[in-house]
């Protein structure tokens, strides 16, 4: 593209290619409101005051959800104890670092291999500036933040089946396709197909706008020149002196970008949650379950798993496993009970509660998901590719690769993720044993990075639908599922409230967990209140 | 967000109609399981999963099922657990597994596309009809399992569309 093609655009091509865009991004924009995204409800810490005298609270569940409820409401005076099954607070909220082990369902077993001070987090890791609720707490824990780059213009876009399977720079690829659509557009306003929807002074404006948008020329073109080679990259970068002429670069052509489906990538950096600025807690989000469990000290219980919950008209009791004490049973009861054990886990406990919150338990499957780190011997992402944190898109099943946002130029060893893969890719990962997960990962990533051939050392493998303490990744809600259930969800029954992300409009972030944390307890404390002082 | 989330189904179907030719490719994966053929498709979707193409009830399981069902079939107990298949009763029905395949049961996710299976690209994978009379075909045959009576891609098919 570049030369003159004359004005032979067609509104239905027009359409067409403007169609795709708006395709994608509604794909984005599904993506967004089902599995991963949003703003957050959250609007100031909250304040509740005044529990009934003597009045408890059994919380079951010590992840994100279950600690902040707790917290809350021990600060608002209820006694309150809380169940986990994990030997650790946090549940979702987790870091694995070296010398850590994890054992998955079905018995096998990996050992985290990772030098001191590297990490992977299996779950969440990163907090968008606007979810308020997880920054408010990790501000209350004291717990440090730094940026995490979410949009790097210097990682890639890559596809197996494009530009001979060789990844491209995120920043050419938008460069090349926002300059071929203001082209095209330019084109269109040029001649009379948009004198319908563009009034003759506004056209001199978007006329304008397109070329301030895309790098356009003079003649509306997207050509190679300084200014697009601005954009999308030179062949040699300008420097000073006789050696610093820069040389410009070719920009690739409209068909063969189409054709590459990179653009379906371009649009991720435009959505709510992946804007910048995004943080994560220093050391791995894990922390935030590791000071929770401290500041909640000997409240939680450890190694309890439940497995019956009960409430009549005085109280709500749970009966539990000592998974460290040979599965020796024990019976605790309260007033009251948030529940946040994930409903995939919950579908399977005995609790009498109506038919309705029973229905809706039972109505949301959970989501696949599984993720690699892997440790290398050098930063070569840093050193050979100048890649400072930030995500490289792929279309090979390992989908993501994630450059660390932390421990720039380092001269040690490095971890990346080497893998997030959700949907059948996951579906498929997790089948795998983990050492092969963690093979595949470094087969896949090596297409992208060939210096994984030289520098991988070892890798772990989490793949959710394995994990003992979840049975899958996060509550995956259908539209349908969402209209019929999700109120008779979140409604309090009788004794007992359920939170965690599965009962948000947040699924698979912690600030949904946070969030549904804070609005049940809001509403049990007020049913509390309303009930008086325990008999 | 329900409108949002049709917009996306539709995309997905028109995008999906005939864009490109879906190819088939051996890949590494094969060589976990020890088997030669090819077992999936080219997507046309840069973040759609290639759709697994094989109908060997061996691979489907290994590819898929295993995955919660372990590779035994023993399924697992953690917090909460995965159903044994070896050894189970309920497998004696045909039917109740295609019903389960097909539209899921508690837990386990839908894998026929008119339930939402490959709708969107964080839904597990869609089976055909074919590939869910092989896993039943195989699951019913091993593991310990010797039920007689294999069901049919067309009985599975009539199921998913009866009323």
């Amino acid at each position: 593209m570049g030369e003159r093609v004359g004005i032979s655009v067609t509104r239905r091509r027009l359409l067409a290619m403007i169609g795709q865009t708006a395709g994608s991004a509604a794909m984005y924009q599904a993506m967004n409101s089902l599995g991963f995204a949003g703003a957050s409800n959250f609007k100031e810490p909250i304040e509740l005051r005044g529990a009934p005298s003597g009045a408890s609270v059994l919380v079951l569940g010590a992840g994100i959800a279950g600690m902040v409820a707790a917290y809350e409401l021990r600060k608002a005076g209820y006694r309150v104890q809380v169940l986990e099954y994990n030997d650790r607070a946090g549940g979702r909220n987790w870091t694995l670092r070296g010398g850590d082990r994890y054992t998955e369902l079905g018995g096998a077993s990996q050992e985290c291999r990772f030098d001191p001070g590297l990490y992977i987090n299996p779950g969440p890791w990163r907090i968008p500036y606007h979810h308020g609720g997880m920054l408010n707490y990790c501000k209350l824990l004291a717990l440090p933040l730094e940026a995490f780059v979410q949009v790097n213009n210097n990682a890639y876009l890559h596809s197996s089946q494009a530009f001979g399977g060789k990844p491209q720079r995120f920043r050419s690829v938008k460069a090349d396709y926002q300059g071929h659509v203001a082209e095209l557009l330019a084109k269109a306003a040029h001649s009379d197909l948009l004198d319908a929807e563009v009034s003759a002074e506004d056209r001199e404006k978007l006329l304008a706008s397109l070329q301030n948008w895309g790098a356009l020329d003079k003649n509306y073109a997207y050509v190679k020149n300084f200014d697009t080679s601005d954009r999308r990259g030179f062949a040699q970068h300008p420097g000073g002196g006789l050696s610093g002429r820069p040389v410009l670069s070719e920009p690739v052509g409209l068909n063969d970008l189409l054709q590459s489906g990179l653009w379906e990538a371009l649009p991720l950096c435009d959505f709510y949650d992946m804007q910048t600025t995004l943080f994560q807690p220093i050391g791995g989000m894990g922390v935030v379950g590791q000071a929770f469990a401290r500041e909640l000290g000997s409240l939680i219980r450890y190694n309890a798993k439940v497995i019956d919950i009960h409430q009549d008209e005085r109280g709500v009791s749970a009966t539990f496993e000592d998974r460290a004490a040979s599965m020796t049973r024990y019976t605790v009861a309260a007033d009251w009970c948030v529940c946040t054990i994930p409903l995939s886990i919950l579908k399977q406990i005995p609790m009498n509660v109506g038919q309705p919150m029973i229905e809706a338990i039972a109505a949301v499957p959970y989501g696949a998901a599984v993720k690699v780190g892997l440790q290398f011997k050098r930063r070569f992402w840093e050193q050979d590719e100048q890649i400072y944190g930030g995500i490289t898109y792929t279309d090979l099943p390992i989908t993501n690769i994630s450059y660390p946002s932390t421990g720039y130029f380092g001269g040690g060893k490095a971890v990346l993720l080497g893998a997030y893969l959700f949907g059948p890719n996951a579906t498929e990962f997790t089948a795998l044993a983990p050492q092969d997960r963690v093979k595949k990962a470094v087969e896949y990533g090596s297409q992208i990075h060939p210096q994984y051939h030289e520098e991988f050392e070892n890798g772990i493998s989490v793949a959710w639908h394995r994990s003992p303490f979840t049975l899958g990744c996060f509550g995956m809600w259908s539209d349908e599922a969402r209209a019929r259930h999700y109120d008779n969800l979140c409604r309090i029954d009788g004794r007992i409230v359920l939170a965690g992300e599965h009962a948000s409009y947040l699924p698979a972030w912690q600030e949904g967990a946070v969030t549904s944390a804070l609005d049940a307890i809001d509403r049990l404390h007020r049913r509390a209140v309303a009930a008086g002082a325990p008999a | 967000m329900s409108g949002r989330t049709a917009t996306l189904t539709r995309t997905v179907r028109m995008r999906t109609a005939g864009v490109r030719t879906m190819i088939a490719v051996l890949l590494g994966l094969t060589a976990v399981c020890g088997v030669q053929a090819p077992v999936r498709a080219q997507s046309s979707r840069m973040f759609f999963a290639q759709k697994l193409t094989t109908t060997n009830g061996a691979q489907i399981y290994q590819h898929i099922c295993q995955g919660c069902h372990m590779p035994d079939g023993q399924g697992a107990s953690g917090a909460g657990k995965y159903p044994a298949l070896a050894k189970n009763p309920d497998l004696k029905s045909p039917t109740f597994m295609a019903l389960t395949i097909l539209g899921g049961r508690s837990n386990m996710p839908a894998f026929g596309a008119k339930h939402g299976a490959g709708a969107m690209f964080f839904s597990p994978p869609a089976l055909t009809y074919e590939q869910v009379a092989a896993v039943i075909n195989y699951v019913r045959t091993h593991f310990g399992n010797h039920y007689s009576g294999p069901i049919s891609a067309a009985q599975v098919e009539a199921l998913d569309n009866a009323p």
